[in-house]
């Protein structure tokens, strides 16, 4: 005989069979004893049927193996709902981000420069006088921290339509090649964030600042981190004045620096949309 | 320290090289090299901004002038206790308005910011010309300033005040 056993009931099923030395075949106990064993595997399987907890423990031991109390909640179940809910949540905050994208072709800058993308990183070049001017920039952590900070605390403070717009200022790097020398010249250059300002137009720094400034191999190659690196930080003033004149002359002026910021914030907000187009697909898929 | 120079605008080509040499001159002519300066170089839009926060004047002009220094006595230095107050001030000039007043009168653009950058100082230094006796002492202060730098550079700049009455 066994006994089978559901935890939390306080009922029992159980089958008991009878063994016999007769011939099983043709006794009328037999009969009854088919009978009585039918009745109780029906009642068996609707036992089954109906305990959530037999059931959990058939689930539970196919897919969670994880020790711990056992969740009348089915977790399968649980991940396609949250994924469904993640889902729908994407396609809207996708039609909201297309609303109010400004730009659904890029600004153009002005000053003649070729425009490459390849995927986060812009590279803007140029030809002055036989020189070449090239400036990279990534749109990729882009957006200064003390923005998104403040448009934190405003949204418990503000309504939306008067929360500031999302800027993006990267770094960006300039270099200038000549045909004659054999490196180029490179500036690693910031937008300053100034403590005072908050879009309120007392701003009191440079539009842009050279941070550093170091000769380095020509076109693509490794960046040499033995070459010299002037820092600007402690750098006379006058001579800082010079080279921000030299890149004026060069087109990377105060004119430049804003449209870059145009630019880069027009790029960093369709990467946005796409990267929350591509999630969205990831999610949906099976 | 010394001059910390400041171009917020972009409707002017600066030379800031230029501009802060022409600045390191009159200090020198002033005799002011130990004392900070700011000078900050701004468009229409937002020195108009200033003027009208700080003197109720709702229209852009050359200079600005914010003197660390309170009631100092005309031309006479400042004799500061401290590092901290070894500065005279800052001096906002209005280049794009400057620049218009070039074009207008054939100058030459760095020249005429020289003379209006001459102009900020002396109010930097005690000089008002809300009287005729102060517009008076401000004029021969600002022409010996220009005297003098046209005979170290060669150039031939004039004061910027040439009539009296206060700044428009």
């Amino acid at each position: 005989s066994f006994v089978i056993f559901s935890k939390g009931m306080s009922a029992s099923a159980h089958i008991a069979t009878k063994s016999s030395t007769n011939s099983f075949l043709e006794s009328e106990d037999l009969n009854a004893a088919v009978r009585h064993v039918c009745r109780d595997v029906v009642a068996l399987v609707a036992l089954l049927y109906c305990s959530p907890v037999l059931h959990c423990i058939v689930t539970s031991s196919k897919e969670d193996r994880s020790p711990g109390p056992i969740s009348l909640i089915n977790p399968f179940h649980l991940l396609k709902t949250g994924d469904k809910a993640f889902g729908e949540f994407l396609l809207d905050e996708i039609k909201e981000e297309k609303k109010i994208q400004m730009n659904k072709s890029l600004p153009k800058m002005s000053g003649g420069w070729e425009q490459e993308m390849n995927g986060t990183e812009v590279k803007l070049t140029r030809q002055v006088s036989g020189e070449k001017v090239t400036v990279t920039f990534n749109v990729n952590n882009s957006i200064p921290p003390n923005f998104e900070e403040e448009v934190e605390q405003g949204q418990q403070q503000k309504p939306a339509e008067d929360e500031p717009e999302i800027v993006s200022s990267p770094n960006f790097v300039i270099e200038v090649t000549k045909q004659g020398a054999k490196y180029s010249l490179v500036f690693d250059c910031h937008f300053p964030e100034d403590e005072m300002s908050h879009g309120d137009g007392e701003e009191e720094n440079d539009i842009f600042a050279i941070r550093e400034v170091s000769f380095q191999p020509e076109g693509d190659s490794d960046w040499k981190e033995t070459s010299y690196t002037l820092n600007t930080d402690s750098l006379d003033w006058a001579l800082y004045d010079h080279m921000m004149d030299f890149l004026a002359d060069r087109g990377v002026d105060n004119t430049f620096a804003d449209e870059l910021v145009e630019l880069s914030t027009a790029i960093e907000h369709q990467e946005y949309i796409k990267f929350l187009e591509d999630l969205q697909s990831f999610v949906n898929c099976k | 320290m010394g001059v910390v120079l400041r171009n917020l605008q972009k409707v002017v080509p600066l030379r800031r090289a230029r501009l802060r040499r022409d600045v390191d001159t009159l200090r020198h002519i002033l005799g002011i090299q130990k004392f900070d300066l700011g000078v900050i170089c701004v468009d229409n839009r937002r020195i108009q901004q200033i003027n009208s926060v700080y003197r109720k004047k709702d229209a852009p002009t050359d200079v600005l002038s914010f003197p660390f220094h309170e009631d100092l006595r005309p031309g006479k230095l400042p004799c500061p206790l401290h590092r901290d107050e070894l500065n005279l001030g800052d001096i906002f000039l209005g280049v794009e308005f400057v620049m218009k007043q070039c074009q207008e009168e054939s100058l030459d653009l760095h020249g005429a910011l020289t003379a209006v950058t001459a102009h900020g100082i002396c109010h930097l230094l005690g000089y008002r010309h809300e009287t005729e006796e102060e517009w008076t002492e401000m004029l021969q202060r600002e022409r010996y300033i220009l005297t003098e730098y046209n005979r170290l550079t060669g150039r031939r700049l004039e004061p910027l005040m040439k009539r009296p009455g206060p700044d428009t």
